[in-house]
């Protein structure tokens, strides 16, 4: 089957990305896990149709796909709400209050820890250190980083959400509003961010824009 | 202090747009590139990451100049920058990436054009879609204006640059992982040797090296080795970036010489303790690391220093922990990290770490064990026999060893502390 | 077979042993030659080591101290010093073995593995009392099929990951793996994926725990109730190295064994499960015959023993001819040979039904190849059925050659083989042109075959030579191996199919050889053999095709079938069945009953495999003991001791009695095989089997097909009639694990072969040929050679199409293929 008929539910964009992909790297396996982001935001998240595909593509089982694709934690095998927020918990962000912070969260979106509220909008998760210590305790929205984020702020970040329902969640604008101490200057903002739970990388298709040069 | 900012300089001086290609070139950047293209061979280049003795910048520490001689004849050859960073309480390469890319970049080059490379990565965890925005920008520009691709400022060299994201796996910064994880497997470690200078990437000589290490050598080849190793102390030299978090005034990045006192770096760089509180304990070099205590505050901010102390440098990550912190419940917390991070292929991390987060947590909600303290001991040391440092391992990398620092840790200095959380264990050990 | 050089030994001290042992070798693996049992889950001496479970720990003195390091993958190097029982070590060892206990349920009882268990075993020589663990267990579902046969219970897995290495490294077919991270891995399937591998039984062999189960054994004994005995599969005809297993007199179970010559311990699930045809139901266990209204009647022995040989001694001996053989041991064939020769006086034997490959290209090929040359070649040439479908076992060592050991691969066949993918070279040619495949790559212009013909004259070329499907011209084969022995440093490796048919030709049963592969022409060598047997026939006797034709027109009058059924497996079914039909009697020695043996006057039961002890030879030459374990079932006679009581009955001797009787006597009177005795094969440096020193080939391989090689089909489409692993055959139908997994006939046609016809995907058509004509839905198939139409052979709905050179295809009026 041609890599075409493989994923010609995909959009002609992401196809085009996968067939750059395929031939970035000097082996085809080593796409798999860019192709599964894409497949990811194809799907919504990765459908075991999005771990076929991304095997048809590079050769491999989809017995492969689905261990490679299950051994990361980012590559969200069951429904995801529109918005994933991740609280880090881990030592520097538990220090200064990120169990609190989670409990916020939970209040605000009615979504347990590893849970998706009950109207899609929201799946929320502990995460471990994602290397915003200086800016503890950090959330990421959709993998976009708010540092410095305090209960209240993060209950603040959860209803804005809700309520403004924004198709782009920016790390920058984020952190103007919701956010508090960070690790370090962030300079000056850019205004592109994630469009779904997928890290919001041009190459993967998933960011609000083309890259500002 | 007086000593040259060789990382965070740009950063420093143009906090608003250091990360771009045009700040990148008005402040000096690809001068050195431009030049060592044009007359140095790429062993004049090896000899002066050799003469600076700069320590890998990853956690292991091993010196760069070394480790790119190691390299195997074999064609092609690839180049690795590991911007991974997931070590809890570091977070010094996403600064680097997301605030000055281009000199990671420089770098890249640089060190491609010494060990042979054309087609480097530059695999950055999946949770630095920022970074990664960034230093991808920074390559698109780069190729743009001809510092990647064919034939580079005419000198004939190729190299390319791909951005990689990770998937969410912080044992990826074992670099046989993340090499594992760039062939698109599984981020598990492989046994080694074969090490990856000989063995890398798709089974080809692979020098993978931190972000922070290759970031240094556009100062290095454009200043001299000699210079850069007269920076610093005698076995550490050079400046490092600490990450500093916790109870700190200061908490951020910090680009220091080595050689300063624990107490210079947590009093006055880091501004001292929160709201004024006595410390308590810290942690020196990320995670894995044993904890230090007020005893080791004079000890020196060097490898070897730390070495006989019974800890590390590490990734440069400092941890520090006031008076009120439960030792106990931030010991759980490191341990539980290790525990969700273990890759599982071998037997003692899969199972050891994952049996003492169990027990700790179960010590957390009153439900110790007087034999407990004794079990996790044993524990710890099916996992790193004889609980010595540097560790001994039964284990294939030194994931499952990290979890063990953190009990030790809180064994050696905060017993009572454990004890007291045993129902019976204190009456039992006074009657 | 060149010499390896030996390897250089390096001295290295072991628990304070000074030894001399080879350079490079594991640590674990010298200890263990040098009798120290390094505890292992993980390491297993075919697979590339892992060091995950961590069992083998030892300490190694290092510049920088004593390293604790995995025995499994350090390799020894000089002065090494190793401690593999220090207090370190046992302490290490003691802990890994709780780390792995504190998840496992210790459901022992209920376990299969129970008692051959080495998690158990080690658990009683180096773990602790009792559990410290009083946390939950991991809990997975209880066992899930992952298969028809194999079955998980992630309980017990100590995730050492020997089925999935096995599966990706070994057999090249990933479907089971990891999944998960950290505490949370398991071994699992893609959801609707299932672990079909044609190995898939090797992973439950291998399986240090009860994780993996095989239906065909599950709660069917315990290990400690187990007889086993070694013995040679012989589903084909590699020589795959077996254990068969029983309990109460039943084979429970077949393990592989390590032989270096042949399977490297692996079998294919055929291998491994076809000995539930054995104890089937519907084995014959009563001597039958046919009645006065023509149904056959149960009867006893001497009864139908003496109708038998009435029936043979009412006709001249040349007016007898025998089928089959090629599943019996040497000594059976021996005797069946010699019965048919020496008492009945007849030439007309042939082993061969329907592949009627030329017995002095299999039998006589020189140089002719080991299977272990595969691991030397530079360039291995496949030009012969999908190697995966017909030689499993031998298709994983050429996996092996290709993936570890640096061979290249050609590949010459009329659709996509099982070893496509490994394949530098491969070149697709319709059915009938193979001819002229030889000669475009033997000229060396054609730009076409230029990436094979390079490969081919590169360096040392092992072939594999045979018949790529059932309508190829037979002696295609030996076109395609007079072009291959003059590639350099060419040996050929021969390939006929059936389990024992090698070695039935060596015993004689051909028309054109006596045993030894003496031909029948050769006047010195029938001398030689008449001085001990007395007169015999000198004719050139009659092919199985010939017998059929010889007993249509009356000249051949009493047939016996030994194992056969030339309705199933000639090229025309019509007339085989029309044959035995029109024959004077027909008596058939059998396990089953079968589309052939249903016309016979007399049905006797013999014993097969397992049942009878005996010798068998491989596609190299190599003998190999085979073993009996269990007796036939009801009355089932072994069939020496059948044809030497027939023998008496005509009042000649046939000397008989025993198995190891006939044996001496093929060492007195067959000359490949005068050196060959059981005991040499039973014990000592032979047990992996002795190769038979090849002598020349009796004739000049130098046939060139006429009609210019290639065949007219004038706007049909040439069949391609290809094997595969589970067909209907008769011992795959009588074990219910096999006969589960045969596939869906169907038609292969090219997509623009379709597309001519106006045919679609799925659509019903009739497929018509010279001899009978089949209804099947079409499968497009873009792998397949243009102008040609894939059915697979022998399927329940295949196999009356019989084997015509072309068939033609026709939209059907029917909807649907009829049940």
């Amino acid at each position: 089957m041609s890599a075409a008929s493989v994923i010609a539910d995909w959009s002609a964009p992401n196809q085009e990305r996968a067939r750059r992909l395929l031939e970035t790297y000097p082996e085809k396996r080593s796409a798999v896990m860019p192709l599964l982001y894409l497949a990811s935001l194809e799907h919504g998240y990765l459908t075991s149709a999005g771990m076929t595909q991304v095997a048809q593509l590079t050769g491999l089982t989809s017995a492969q796909v689905q261990s490679v694709a299950s051994f990361y934690t980012m590559f969200k095998r069951d429904h995801v709400g529109r918005y994933l927020i991740s609280v880090c918990t881990s030592i520097s962000c538990y220090l200064l209050g990120a169990d609190d912070v989670l409990a916020a969260v939970e209040t605000e979106t009615t979504a347990r820890d590893g849970t998706t509220s009950v109207d899609g909008t929201f799946s929320v998760e502990h995460v471990e250190c994602i290397g915003a210590c200086g800016g503890a305790p950090a959330v990421q929205v959709n993998y976009e980083l708010v540092e410095g984020v305090l209960p209240e702020k993060a209950t603040a970040l959860c209803k804005w959400l809700r309520e403004a329902s924004p198709d782009v969640v920016m790390t920058d604008a984020m952190q103007e509003s919701y956010g508090g101490v960070r690790s370090f200057d962030w300079g000056i903002g850019e205004e592109q961010g994630a469009i779904a739970p997928v890290p919001a990388f041009e190459p993967y298709g998933s960011t609000s824009r083309e890259s500002a040069r | 202090m007086s000593f040259p900012l060789i990382l965070t300089e740009r950063m420093t001086a143009h906090p608003a747009d250091s990360h771009r290609l045009d700040r990148y070139e008005a402040t000096g950047g690809y001068q050195t590139l431009r030049e060592a293209l044009g007359s140095m061979k790429p062993e004049d280049i090896l000899e002066q990451v050799k003469a600076a003795n700069i320590q890998g910048r990853g956690g292991a520490a091993f010196p760069a100049g070394i480790k790119w001689g190691f390299l195997a004849p074999a064609e092609p050859r690839y180049l690795v920058i590991n911007a991974d960073e997931s070590e809890p309480g570091t977070f010094k390469d996403r600064q680097l990436l997301e605030r000055d890319p281009h000199q990671l970049l420089e770098g890249t080059i640089l060190t491609a054009f010494c060990i042979g490379a054309n087609h480097a990565f530059i695999y950055i965890r999946g949770e630095y879609p920022k970074p990664a925005r960034r230093v991808q920008q920074a390559v698109e520009a780069a190729y743009d204006t001809g510092y990647l691709g064919q034939n580079i400022l005419g000198s004939g060299f190729d190299l390319d640059v791909t951005v990689h994201l990770g998937g969410g796996a912080y044992i990826c910064g074992e670099e046989t992982a993340l090499l594992n994880s760039l062939e698109g497997q599984r981020g598990e470690p492989r046994l080694k040797p074969p090490f990856p200078a000989v063995e890398g990437l798709y089974a080809k000589p692979t020098i993978v090296n931190n972000v922070e290490t290759i970031s240094n050598i556009p100062w290095i080849v454009a200043n001299g080795g000699d210079a850069y190793a007269a920076i610093g102390d005698v076995d550490s030299v050079g400046t490092r970036m600490f990450s500093l978090s916790g109870h700190v005034v200061k908490p951020g990045n910090y680009e220091v010489p080595m050689g300063l006192t624990w107490r210079e770096l947590i009093y006055e760089v880091g501004g001292g303790i929160r709201e004024d509180r006595e410390l308590k304990c810290w942690v020196p070099g990320g995670a894995s690391a044993p904890w230090f205590v007020a005893e080791h505050l004079d000890t020196k901010v060097t490898k070897d220093d730390c070495a006989r102390a019974g800890s590390m440098l590490g990734s440069g990550a400092v941890i520090v922990m006031d008076e009120t912190t439960n030792v106990v419940a931030a010991a759980h917390r490191i341990v539980k990290f290790f525990s969700h991070e273990s890759c599982g292929q071998c037997t003692p991390c899969r199972e050891g770490t994952t049996w003492l987060e169990r027990i700790l947590w179960r010590l957390l909600n009153g439900a110790g064990r007087p034999s407990d303290i004794d079990l996790l001991l044993d524990i710890c040391d099916g996992i790193s026999p004889g609980l010595a440092w540097p560790p001994r391992m039964t284990t294939i990398c030194p994931l499952g060893p990290s979890a063990v620092s953190p009990i030790t840790s809180i064994m050696t200095h905060f017993r009572d502390e454990v004890e007291a959380m045993i129902p019976g264990l204190q009456e039992v050990a006074h009657a | 077979m060149p010499e390896r050089p030996p390897p250089e030994m390096v001295t290295i001290t072991i628990d304070g042993r000074e030894v001399e042992v080879p350079q490079g070798e594991y640590v674990i693996k010298v200890a263990e030659d040098l009798g120290t049992y390094i505890p292992r889950f993980c390491y297993h001496p075919r697979m590339t080591p892992v060091g995950l479970c961590r069992m083998c720990l030892v300490e190694v003195e290092t510049p920088r101290g004593r390293l604790l390091t995995t025995a499994c993958n350090t390799p020894v190097a000089p002065e090494m010093i190793v401690d593999t029982e220090s207090a370190v070590v046992q302490k290490a060892q003691e802990g890994i073995l709780e780390f792995l206990l504190i998840n496992h349920p210790l459901d022992c009882p209920v376990c299969d593995k129970g008692g051959e268990c080495p998690l158990q075993d080690q658990t009683v020589a180096y773990g602790p009392g009792e559990s410290r663990f009083v946390e939950e267990k991991r809990h997975f579902e209880k066992p899930i099929p992952l298969s028809d046969i194999v079955l998980m219970d992630r309980e017990r897995c100590i995730l050492c990951a020997r089925c999935t290495r096995f599966s990706e490294e070994v057999s090249g077919d990933p479907l089971i793996e990891f999944v998960g991270r950290g505490n949370q891995t398991h071994v699992i399937t893609f959801p609707d994926e299932p672990f079909a591998s044609y190995f898939s039984g090797n992973t439950v062999e291998i399986c240090p725990v009860g994780a993996l189960t095989a239906k065909p054994y599950r709660f069917k004994a315990r290990p400690w109730d187990l007889e086993a005995i070694e013995s040679v599969s012989m589903v084909d005809a590699s020589g795959a190295s077996i254990s068969i297993e029983t309990s109460q007199n039943e084979v429970v179970r077949i393990n592989g064994i390590d032989n270096d010559a042949t399977n490297h311990g692996w079998l294919s699930d055929k291998d491994r499960f076809i000995f539930q045809s054995i104890n089937s139901d519907n084995r014959l266990t009563e001597p039958l015959v046919r009645d006065d209204a023509g149904n056959l009647q149960p009867t006893s022995w001497g009864e139908a023993l003496d109708r038998v040989a009435d029936a043979l001694g009412s006709v001249r001996g040349d007016e007898v001819a025998a089928i089959g053989g090629a599943n019996n041991t040497n000594e059976e064939a021996f005797a069946l040979g010699k019965f048919l020769r020496s008492v009945v006086m007849t030439p007309h034997i042939d082993a061969q039904v329907g592949d009627a490959l030329n017995p002095d290209f299999l039998a006589g090929i020189t140089p002719r190849a080991e299977i272990r040359d595969l691991d030397r070649a530079a360039t291995i040439l496949v030009w012969a059925g999908d190697l995966k479908e017909e030689f499993p076992t031998l298709y994983l060592r050429v996996r092996r050659a290709v993936t570890q050991m640096g061979a290249k691969l050609v590949v010459v066949h009329p659709r996509r083989t099982g070893l496509d993918d490994l394949a530098a070279a491969k070149i697709t040619y319709r059915p009938g042109e193979g001819p002229e495949v030889v000669r475009k790559l033997a000229a060396g212009a054609d730009t076409d075959y230029a990436a094979a013909r390079e490969l081919l004259t590169a360096g040392s070329v092992t072939a594999l030579i045979g018949l790529t499907g059932r309508a190829e011209d037979p002696r295609l084969a030996e076109v395609v191996a007079a072009y291959a022995v003059d590639l350099p440093g060419a040996k050929v490796l021969p390939l006929a199919r059936r389990g024992n048919v090698f070695g039935a030709l060596d015993m004689g049963l051909a028309p054109t050889l006596l045993p030894g592969r003496v031909p029948v022409t050769s006047e010195s060598g029938r001398a030689e053999l008449e001085s001990h047997w007395g007169p015999l026939p000198d004719a050139v006797g009659r092919d199985a095709a010939a017998i059929l034709a010889g007993l249509a027109e009356g000249e051949v009058k009493v047939l016996l079938l030994v194992g056969a059924d030339p309705v199933r497996d000639g090229r025309n079914p019509d007339s085989a069945r029309a044959a035995l039909v029109a024959a004077d009697f027909v008596v058939s020695l059998d396990m089953f009953l079968n589309d052939s043996n249903q016309h016979a006057a007399v049905v006797l039961p013999v014993d097969g495999f397992a049942e009878t002890e005996g010798t068998v030879t491989n596609v190299e030459g190599r003998v190999q003991k085979v073993n009996r374990i269990v007796p036939g079932p009801g009355q089932s006679r072994a069939l020496w001791s059948i044809l030497d009581e027939l023998a008496a009955r005509m009042g000649g001797h046939l000397g008989a009695g025993d198995g190891a009787a006939i044996a001496k006597e093929i060492a007195l009177v067959a000359p490949a095989y005068r050196s060959m005795t059981w005991d040499r094969l039973e014990w000592g440096p032979e047990r992996d089997g002795v190769v038979m020193p090849d002598g020349p080939g009796t004739q000049e391989l130098q046939y060139t097909p006429d009609g210019g090689g290639v065949r007219s089909t004038a706007g049909r489409l040439a069949l391609h009639s290809g094997r595969v692993l589970y067909d209907a055959g008769t011992r795959n139908i009588q074990s219910p694990a096999l006969a589960a997994l045969v596939p869906d006939p169907a038609v292969y046609l090219h997509p623009r072969d379709a597309s001519a016809l106006a045919l679609t995907d799925s659509q019903v058509v009739d497929v018509t040929g010279e001899f009978g004509a089949v209804r099947l839905p079409v499968r497009i198939d873009a792998t397949l050679a243009e102008g040609s139409a894939y059915v697979p052979a022998n399927l329940d709905s295949t196999w009356m199409l019989g084997v015509p050179d072309v068939v033609t295809i026709e939209a059907s009026s029917a909807e649907e293929v009829a049940e």
